[in-house]
């Protein structure tokens, strides 16, 4: 009975103590959120930057970040910028019309930046058409809005970025497929192929470079076409390198690699032509065929472009032919091109020869250099052999003045390996001071003798 | 198996003898009997006994403090006498409170709360600190008192008093003036402030943000209290965190 009477009692007690608890943590918020606001309104940076910090961190809830949002309107320039990064690390999306209101009234470009940055943190598809539309201002709102579109989150950002470019200017094009590139976003592939062939090279250069970087086997047509657009030049050689990209490095390019091979056998002669360095890139036995084939040819322009696919070859695959061409070539500008193709190839590190066998092809090769130029080069190419018989090697183009400069670099180079270093160091301080009385280069001075001292040195970025 | 004091005859005579300069290895047997003393309470009592003897008369300072580190780890009761006697002296006196700050016994506080109204100077601020070490709660009205009094030595009880964090403390520093000058006005606001620490540790929230806001009430408007204020502010707001988290 007592029980019956006691339960309504009770439950109204228990209600009462609920909505108390509730008022009380309504007031606590607002207390909170009060006290930010004062602070972000103080003349004195130090209260603004413990309210700054408030922002970030505390006084969590939509309804407070709607309330600081409110205070950019009323902020100087200056504040408003560290306000706008403040809503951006504090990671609601309740700020973004107010930011979005920023990027639209500000008068000063600093401040629009900073919302377009914070957009790019916060927002998602739907502030896509504000950030592209910022593409088209100058710095640093273009930048920003570049940076916000490379990291807008969400499942709808690409897709809508993808929609911005099917629609934008010519102008604009390059820019937005570089995002989606750096995006690595799967969904621009058949706009890219489309793009590869543009008439706008500023695009078809972009799109050629994005699908070098994301594209496979089935884009490698639209690939061809492109670089068949492009004329000879650097332009040219993007398509060229994005060609050599996707049929060497990318996940499937084998596959590529044959639906290239395939397309250049059934090309126009002039367009293999135009083919024939990526061909030489790619590399390959199949590719090696065809290019024998042209070599072997009694018409010269056929030969010379063979040789100047086979120049490019990626490895060490080819070098004894090489050897043999140079062995048997009458004409200067041939043997120059394969002397050349030798120095790039004999000291590669993925050439699938041993350190030893790298050494022999560099010693063959010196033997068939008849330029200082060329000498010097393989001199320090040498380098990348990083093994005491190329470091022997090289040393003993110290006595030789003409080549002691690049002998000088080389030795420093392979000073720069410790392992080697450490393991032959009275053999290498010897060679080290002899460097540092040879050189007239003061940075390969300074590395001497800072690998004599057992430090390292850091190499300068760019 | 027991600690034979027997054993201990020669160091003592040794300790009694002992300088900075003498071979300290003979007192190694001392060292070893503190260890046992914990576990045998004769034991205990006959070397705090024997200890006791080396800080009167003869033998030198460094017998002395080696004796007060010794009943540091030993000492009860009955080694304040002792020791007290040692506060007053200005090369003892430091080590003496090392031991009277560690024994547990009531009587070493209140040693130390006589002593502090028989010294002065530096020697008063070693029996502050030390009261301050013990927390001892008895010593809040006369800390309150020396706030009055010459500026270091008021600076000292603050510290001493924010160091305890209690209700008595923070109502003996509320007197005080947080704006003194030197460094007394420094050392109230530290104590305050760490009072007021205390109490949101300790869950009370609304006296903690009474003192922030004292602080902040006090510093507004004064340009050189920028620090004060800037620092009342972090504590209304953690006070704030603090309700929210509870809620």
């Amino acid at each position: 009975m007592v029980r019956v009477i006691l339960r309504p009692v009770l439950r109204i007690v228990t209600a009462l103590l609920v909505a108390a608890s509730l008022a009380t943590a309504a007031c606590a918020a607002d207390d909170a959120v009060a006290m930010v606001v004062d602070l972000i309104g103080r003349d004195d940076a130090a209260f603004r930057a413990i309210g700054l910090e408030r922002i970030r961190t505390a006084a969590k809830g939509e309804a407070a970040t709607r309330t600081f949002a409110g205070l950019l309107a009323t902020q100087a320039p200056e504040r408003q910028i560290a306000l706008v990064r403040a809503l951006a690390d504090r990671g609601d999306s309740a700020a973004l019309p107010a930011l979005a209101a920023l990027v639209g009234t500000s008068q000063d470009a600093s401040v629009r930046a900073a919302a377009l940055a914070a957009l790019g943190v916060l927002g998602s598809g739907a502030e896509v058409p504000a950030l592209v539309k910022a593409l088209a201002a100058a710095d640093p709102e273009k930048g920003a809005a570049r940076r916000a579109l490379a990291i807008l989150r969400g499942s709808d950002a690409a897709g809508q970025i993808v929609a911005a470019l099917e629609s934008a200017q010519p102008g604009l094009r390059p820019v937005l497929i570089d995002i989606l590139t750096e995006r690595r976003a799967r969904a621009i592939v058949p706009a890219l192929t489309t793009f590869a062939a543009d008439a706008d090279p500023a695009t078809r250069q972009a799109a050629l470079r994005a699908l070098g970087a994301i594209g496979g086997a089935p884009q490698v047509g639209a690939m061809i076409a492109g670089l068949l657009k492009s004329p000879a030049g650097a332009e040219r050689q993007t398509a060229e390198q994005a060609i050599v990209a996707v049929c060497t490095k990318n996940t499937g390019h084998a596959e590529a690699a044959k639906v290239f091979l395939a397309a250049f056998r059934a090309a126009p002669e002039s367009d293999q032509e135009a083919l024939l360095p990526a061909l030489g890139g790619i590399g390959g036995q199949e590719s090696l065929a065809i290019v024998d084939d042209l070599i072997a040819s009694p018409d010269a322009a056929k030969r010379g472009f063979g040789l100047k696919a086979i120049s490019r070859w990626p490895d060490a695959s080819v070098s004894q032919r090489l050897l043999d061409l140079v062995g048997k070539t009458k004409e200067p500008t041939e043997r120059d091109l394969l002397v050349g193709a030798l120095i790039r190839i004999a000291p590669l590190r993925d050439n699938k020869l041993s350190d030893g066998q790298k050494l022999e092809l560099v010693k063959k090769t010196m033997a068939l250099c008849d330029k200082e130029d060329e000498r010097a080069r393989l001199i320090e190419r040498t380098s990348a052999i990083r093994t005491i018989d190329s470091f022997r090697y090289v040393s003993g183009f110290l006595d030789t003045p003409a080549l002691a400069e690049p002998a000088c670099k080389s030795v420093v180079e392979l000073a720069h390996d410790r392992q080697l270093r450490d393991a032959n160091k009275d053999e290498f301080t010897k060679a080290l001071d002899r460097v540092i009385g040879l050189t007239k280069n003061q940075e390969l001075v300074d590395r001497a003798n800072a690998y004599k001292a057992g430090k390292t040195w850091e190499r300068k970025k760019g | 198996m027991p600690f034979d004091p027997a054993t201990l005859d020669a160091p003592f005579a040794a300790l009694k003898a002992y300088d900075w300069t003498a071979d300290a290895a003979p007192l190694k047997t001392i060292d070893q009997a503190a260890i046992a003393a914990h576990a045998d309470a004769a034991l205990r009592a006959d070397l705090e006994k024997r200890l006791c003897g080396i800080l009167g008369g003869g033998p030198s300072r460094a017998a002395k403090e080696y004796a007060c580190r010794k009943l540091m780890m030993i000492g009860t009761a009955a080694s304040v006498p002792a020791l007290a006697a040692l506060l007053g002296d200005k090369d003892n006196s430091h080590m003496a409170r090392f031991a009277l700050e560690r024994i547990g016994a009531p009587e070493a506080a209140a040693a130390l709360r006589t002593a502090l109204g028989e010294v002065s100077g530096d020697l008063a601020i070693g029996m502050i600190s030390s009261l301050a070490a013990r927390r001892d709660a008895a010593s809040v009205p006369a800390l309150a008192a020396l706030l009055q009094g010459d500026a270091t030595i008021a600076a000292a009880a603050a510290e001493a008093l924010g160091r305890m964090s209690s209700p008595e403390a923070l109502a003996a520093l509320a007197s005080a003036d947080p704006f003194a000058a030197g460094g007394l006005g420094r050392a109230v606001v530290d104590a305050r402030l760490a009072c007021a620490e205390g109490l949101l540790a300790a869950g009370r929230r609304a006296e903690a943000r009474g003192v922030y806001q004292a602080l902040l009430d006090a510093a507004k408007g004064k340009p050189a209290a920028k620090e004060v204020e800037l620092a009342a502010t972090r504590g209304v707001l953690a006070c704030v965190d603090a309700s929210l988290a509870a809620l």
